[in-house]
């Protein structure tokens, strides 16, 4: 009795009980499939998680510093923390101030004019003022023309830049750059023009006409928003610039004005642990699947015992050995299992791909551990029960197995 | 001296109240060649004998020498040699394997012997043929008739020309003309090839048929002799 009668004799008799041996097999391949897509969508969902959480992660810091002079407000607390945030290059891409021009303001280029009247509220520009960081701040790139200058700041420059809805409500998409349009009487002259950053109608990033921000005088009366917007290089420079900038800060204003810093990153912290419970839980379910496909393998080869034991009864009055018996039921359960686990792999990655593409928009491929180790366990749980009644048979008197019913 | 057994015992629960002696101090010789048919009532014992000189069974105490070797303390495996090389069997139940077809049932043993492919093809063709259940090679147990399925199984028992064949109640099952066509197929392997046939049976006709015959009655031998003198 060799091996290769030992196959043919496990071949044989998987060959001879098709309906048992694919029953066998559906156990095996449906475990396999469930674990390798619950896990593998799992996996998906958390990466998932954490792009979305990525994606909220915002860098920017918004910063209010006011102080108060015999004038007002006072202009320099904008250069001080200009200056002091130049130094801080390592962690910032950029600082600048922003407010808006609030009020019915009113656009004029050439014989059209736009108020609050005669225009749409989203297609109506919104009028902002700030420095030449604001376009890196806010995410801004030029098409066309220049930026703001350090000069137009200083100079108090009459320019502006305009975002790509803006220059089309004005303009009707005839070149801005170097028009001259009048805002509430005041001659501007465009000097660039932004990209359009393809967000919704909602949205007023593209509707921007941006202007130095100390033509505040001429537009907001003089009056000093406060308000800063600084951006970080990421998440953890930020949460390091806050706390630097708010120990600068309170000694820039001193007792005559307020100063906060704030990144808004700390209010989203959680998400890890979110994530974390999640991969836990599904871990919890993958586990319970592949058990109870486990469970399922070991049902259909224990059912089969006493049918199983005659045979091997009759097997051994002809005159098998112990060990080819076994041997044949160790041939035929691994052939069963393993044939039974590559298809359940493949019907697996099938369906994570598909699982995936239609709930995630992605693919999230099953790890290669996942995809080993629960076939090594089916195989391992087909290996076990399809063993038992053979070696509790091949043990017996020939009679006592040819008695069983 | 082909088998020789002195002082066979098979006690079920021994020492218990409930203690069968199923075989109760055997003596018995079988010659090469030798058709033999053992007879007794229901329980007395028959099956017990068959399946311990077919060493399917093990005896509780005695000595069994079988072409004058000690097969009492056989391993497993010499056990399942003897029982594939020496003795062909056929049983009541027929014990077929139902998901196997009649011809990869009579050619079973012969794998279990080792034979290459195109012998074991002789000998199936040969052993289905002399059963004239050549035309049913494919078919499964399950579409064969009980007459049928015997002859498979006889097929299967002399498929590795045993020297000797063991028989228990092989016609139990059948209708009296079907079984008279069993018997016929055994004493016609009997005076062909001179196989040792060992038969068992209730039935007085049937046991008639053989050479000798040995009555049992609860575990022990009654009768051992011609025929003639069996009161049959
Ligand atoms: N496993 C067992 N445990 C206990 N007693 C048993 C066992 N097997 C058989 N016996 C008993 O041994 C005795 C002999 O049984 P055996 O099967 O040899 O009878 P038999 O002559 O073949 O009868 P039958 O003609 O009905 O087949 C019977 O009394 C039976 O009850
Ligand atoms: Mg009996």
């Amino acid at each position: 009795m060799n091996l290769k009668q030992a196959f043919k004799i496990a071949a044989k008799s998987i060959a001879a009980k098709k309906g048992r041996s694919a029953l066998t097999m559906l156990g095996v391949i449906i475990g396999l499939t469930a674990v390798i897509i619950l896990v593998s969508f799992a996996k998906g969902q958390n990466k998932w998680l954490e792009d979305y959480y990525a994606s909220m992660v915002d860098n920017s810091i918004s910063i209010y510093a006011y102080k108060w002079s015999m004038y007002g407000s006072d202009e320099s607390v904008a250069e001080d923390l200009y200056s002091y945030c130049q130094q801080m290059s390592d962690y910032l891409i950029g600082v600048t101030p922003m407010s808006q021009v609030y009020g019915n303001t009113t656009i004029k280029f050439g014989s059209k004019t736009i108020t609050q009247d005669n225009t749409d509220w989203n297609s109506r520009p919104q009028i902002y003022l700030g420095n030449q960081q604001y376009t890196v701040c806010q995410g801004y790139t030029l098409a066309k023309g220049r930026d703001l200058t350090y000069l137009d700041v200083e100079k108090l420059n009459q320019v502006c830049v305009l975002g790509a809805k803006a220059a089309a409500t004005i303009f009707d998409y005839a070149d801005p750059v170097g028009q001259t349009i009048y805002i509430n009487g005041t001659p501007i002259t465009v000097v660039g023009l932004y990209e359009d950053s393809g967000l919704d109608e909602y949205s007023s990033k593209d509707r921007v006409i941006l202007m130095p921000y100390t033509l505040s005088r001429l537009f907001n009366g003089n009056v000093d928003s406060g308000q800063f917007i600084a951006v970080a290089k990421d998440a953890t420079s930020a949460t390091l610039a806050v706390t630097m900038l708010n120990g600068y800060g309170k000694g820039l204003v001193g007792d005559n004005g307020s100063f906060w810093a704030e990144n808004q990153n700390q209010y989203i912290d959680n998400s890890n642990e979110q994530s974390r419970m999640q991969q836990l839980f599904l871990g919890g379910i993958a586990a319970i699947s592949l058990l109870v496909g486990g469970i399922g393998i070991m049902n259909i080869m224990l059912v089969t015992v006493t049918e199983r034991t005659r045979e091997i009864g009759i097997r051994k009055a002809i005159g098998a050995e112990r060990k080819s018996i076994i041997a044949q039921f160790l041939i035929e359960a691994c052939l069963i299992c393993g044939l039974g686990g590559l298809i359940g792999i493949a019907i697996g990655y099938l369906g994570t791909a598909i699982v995936c593409k239609l709930v995630l928009g992605f693919i999230s491929w099953p790890d290669m551990t996942v995809t080993v180790g629960s076939f090594l366990f089916s195989l391992a749980m087909g290996v076990i029960f399809g063993l038992y009644p053979a070696v509790k048979a091949s043990g017996l008197q020939p009679v006592e197995a040819l008695r069983a019913d | 001296m082909l088998i020789e057994v002195k002082n066979l015992y098979k006690i079920y629960n021994e020492g218990k109240e409930n203690e069968v002696r199923a075989l109760d101090g055997i003596d018995l010789q079988i010659d090469r060649g030798e058709f033999v048919a053992i007879i007794g009532a229901s329980g007395s014992g028959k099956s017990t004998l068959m399946n311990v000189l077919g060493l399917l069974d093990i005896p509780t105490y005695g000595e069994y020498h079988l072409d004058g070797d000690d097969v009492t303390t056989l391993t497993d495996k010499k056990q399942a040699h003897t029982r594939n090389k020496q003795i062909g069997f056929i049983f009541q139940g027929y014990n077929l394997i139902p998901a196997l077809s009649a011809a990869e049932n009579v050619e079973l043993p012969l794998i279990y012997q080792g034979l290459p492919i195109d012998e074991r093809e002789v000998r199936v063709e040969e052993a289905l043929h002399k059963v004239s259940m050549f035309d049913r090679s494919g078919h499964k147990p399950s579409e064969m008739s009980g007459g049928q399925q015997q002859r498979i199984a006889i097929a299967r028992a002399i498929a590795t020309h045993p020297p000797i064949i063991m028989a228990d109640e092989p016609t139990g099952a059948l209708d009296s003309k079907t079984g008279k066509h069993v018997l016929e197929i055994l004493h016609t392997l009997h005076q062909e090839t001179g196989t040792t046939v060992i038969l068992i049976t209730h039935d007085n006709s049937i046991a008639a048929t053989a050479d000798r015959v040995v009555r049992i009655s609860d575990g022990k031998i009654i009768y051992d002799g011609p025929r003639e003198g069996a009161g049959l």
